[in-house]
């Protein structure tokens, strides 16, 4: 088996852009293309496209050659879409870490996005109830997670005795850390007062608790290793290991709401496969939709005991300085969530960090972890990567 | 006249298709129109699945009989959200997280609530309703409309 690095990535402005679908995705691989100028569109022989709501939003399938067509990209190798909603671009990487692995391609690019904001702001709502089971939970007006979210949050509190203000220092500590970041929706602090007195959606989940709707598109960069060594000067950064678990999808087929037992295996395989612990982990990005989610995520990442989330962002462990910086770029909180797009965006940040070369470094930064999770918490995917091989 | 002036987008509708001929689960609505809140049970290995299935997860037979579910339960978890609900449900939208019986727990729309009104521990029963009609294709370009319902809680 051969090994993978991660070569460049690059993404386009997010936010409620004035751009469609395809435009985001040109302005992501240029991005990317750009970041490393030693890798051309010349290079790329597999391209995996990510979107979860191309057909509904923007009424295209067959997306990928669209894309490569857009970016000058003859992939000769693979040229498909993958779609796994929130998880979609972790779920391309993992794909594509496994086709260079296993010698089937040399340097795929792994691009997703999302165009959200349609003419009709209603339609993305609607479109929603097809993001969890249609039939039987989104009849149920269970389509937008914030009920979900709330349900979580109240059995962590009741369990665990986190507070409503350990849930709102997630989001001031992930607004804070997207405040330099020119690619992301908001650059623009909150106050704890700012986050305990906002308008409520689904109590206990209060407007800075919830991650905005976004349009954007990113791209990542992948290869095998002795191609990486001739097509980047930058240090490599190479995927150490990856896991991803499903044990559920309708929410009457949950087990457990404030535990998450796939999010646990997900990390237990990708770990593994790494050779690494919780402990070695220097900085992670995970995926922070809602402030509870970040709380258990620490959890049962094994960055801390079970239930003691809350104290954890309270005593600034998930910040720098701490033990384990988490969402250095800012997170979904701060920089949107174009599903598509997540899980590439947070692997960018771990390649900035782990090269040195990020907005807010992490100093030293070797192993790096992203963590998504997707649908009704039904599947979580892990990545650990590391500066070093071993 | 635009080309899909009257037209309407079926398969995008937010209510499952429910008829014998759309889906072999059709039993599941007939008997939600009579009151009844129903699923399969595997005759072979005994798991019995929710929603319904045509194969036993379990087991993958597709010996499989249709069960009674309780009508009501008890109430674990209550969210209420104030804004930002989908098209078709007013606000505020209340679910519940409802205990059924020890195997099926359910996170489900209590309709004819008010904020504030539903506490855990509350029992709550299974309220049917009809929903949007489906336009299916006639002979001859009629346009058939079928009832269909659908089901939500409700206090007890």
């Amino acid at each position: 088996m051969r090994n993978v690095c991660v070569v460049a990535g690059g993404q386009s402005v997010w936010g409620m852009r004035q751009a469609s679908e395809r435009d985001m995705f040109q302005e992501a691989g240029k991005a990317a293309f750009a970041e490393n100028p030693a890798i051309t569109n010349k290079d790329v022989d597999g391209l995996i496209v990510g979107s979860a709501y191309t057909e509904r939003c923007s009424f295209q399938t067959h997306l990928a050659p669209v894309v490569a067509e857009s970016l000058g990209i003859k992939p000769v190798n693979i040229c498909c879409r993958v779609e796994l909603l929130c998880a979609t671009g972790s779920s391309g990487i993992i794909l594509a870490d496994a086709m260079i692995r296993s010698g089937k391609a040399d340097v795929v690019m792994v691009i997703g996005g999302e165009k959200l904001f349609t003419p009709q702001r209603w339609e993305v709502n609607y479109s929603e109830l097809a993001s969890v089971d249609h039939d039987w939970d989104g009849t149920q007006g269970l389509g937008l997670p914030p009920p979900v979210f709330s349900a979580v949050a109240q059995e962590h509190m009741k369990l665990y005795g986190t507070t409503e203000e350990q849930l709102a220092m997630v989001s001031v500590k992930n607004r804070r850390n997207g405040l330099n970041n020119k690619k992301g929706q908001y650059q623009e602090a909150i106050t704890l007062e700012q986050a305990m007195n906002a308008r409520a959606i689904v109590r206990p989940m209060k407007l800075f608790d919830c991650c905005p709707v976004t349009d954007g598109a990113a791209a990542i960069i992948l290869a095998a290793e002795e191609k990486a060594k001739y097509l980047t000067d930058k240090p490599l950064v190479y995927i150490r290991g990856t896991g991803q678990a499903t044990l559920h999808n309708m929410s009457a087929n949950m087990a457990n709401w404030s535990t998450w037992e796939s999010l646990k295996i997900a990390a237990k395989q990708a770990y593994a496969k790494a050779g690494v612990t919780a402990k070695d982990v220097n900085v992670a990005q995970t995926h922070d939709c809602f402030t509870i989610s970040e709380i258990i995520e620490t959890e049962d990442l094994g960055f801390c005991e079970k239930g003691e989330g809350g104290p954890f962002v309270q005593a600034g462990q998930s910040d720098f300085g701490g033990q384990v910086p988490i969402n250095t770029d800012g997170g979904l909180l701060s920089c949107g969530h174009p599903f598509g797009a997540t899980g590439i965006r947070q692997g960018i940040e771990i390649m900035h960090q782990l090269r040195g070369d990020a907005v807010r470094q992490v100093e030293g930064a070797r192993i790096g972890l992203t963590h998504n999770l997707s649908g009704f918490i039904a599947a979580h995917t892990v990545l650990i990567y590391g500066r070093d091989l071993a | 006249m635009s080309i899909v002036e009257g037209k309407y987008s079926v398969t995008m509708d937010m209510w499952p298709l429910q008829s014998k001929e759309m889906t072999r689960i059709y039993p599941f609505y007939d008997n939600l129109k009579e009151g009844r809140f129903t699923t399969t049970s595997c005759r072979d290995c005994g798991t019995r699945a929710f929603p319904p299935r045509v194969v036993c997860p379990e087991c993958l037979s597709e010996n499989l009989e249709w069960v009674d579910l309780p009508l009501k339960g008890r109430v674990l978890i209550v969210t209420e959200e104030e804004v930002g609900v989908p098209v078709g449900f007013e606000t505020p939208l209340i679910h519940a997280m409802i205990k059924l019986d020890d195997q099926l727990t359910v996170f489900a729309r209590v309709m004819n609530c008010k904020m504030g009104e539903l506490k855990e521990g509350d029992e709550v029963k299974l309220v049917v309703y009809p929903v949007d009609p489906l336009p299916v294709d006639g002979k001859k370009g009629a346009i058939n409309l079928q009832e269909r319902v659908f089901y939500a809680f409700e206090k007890a």
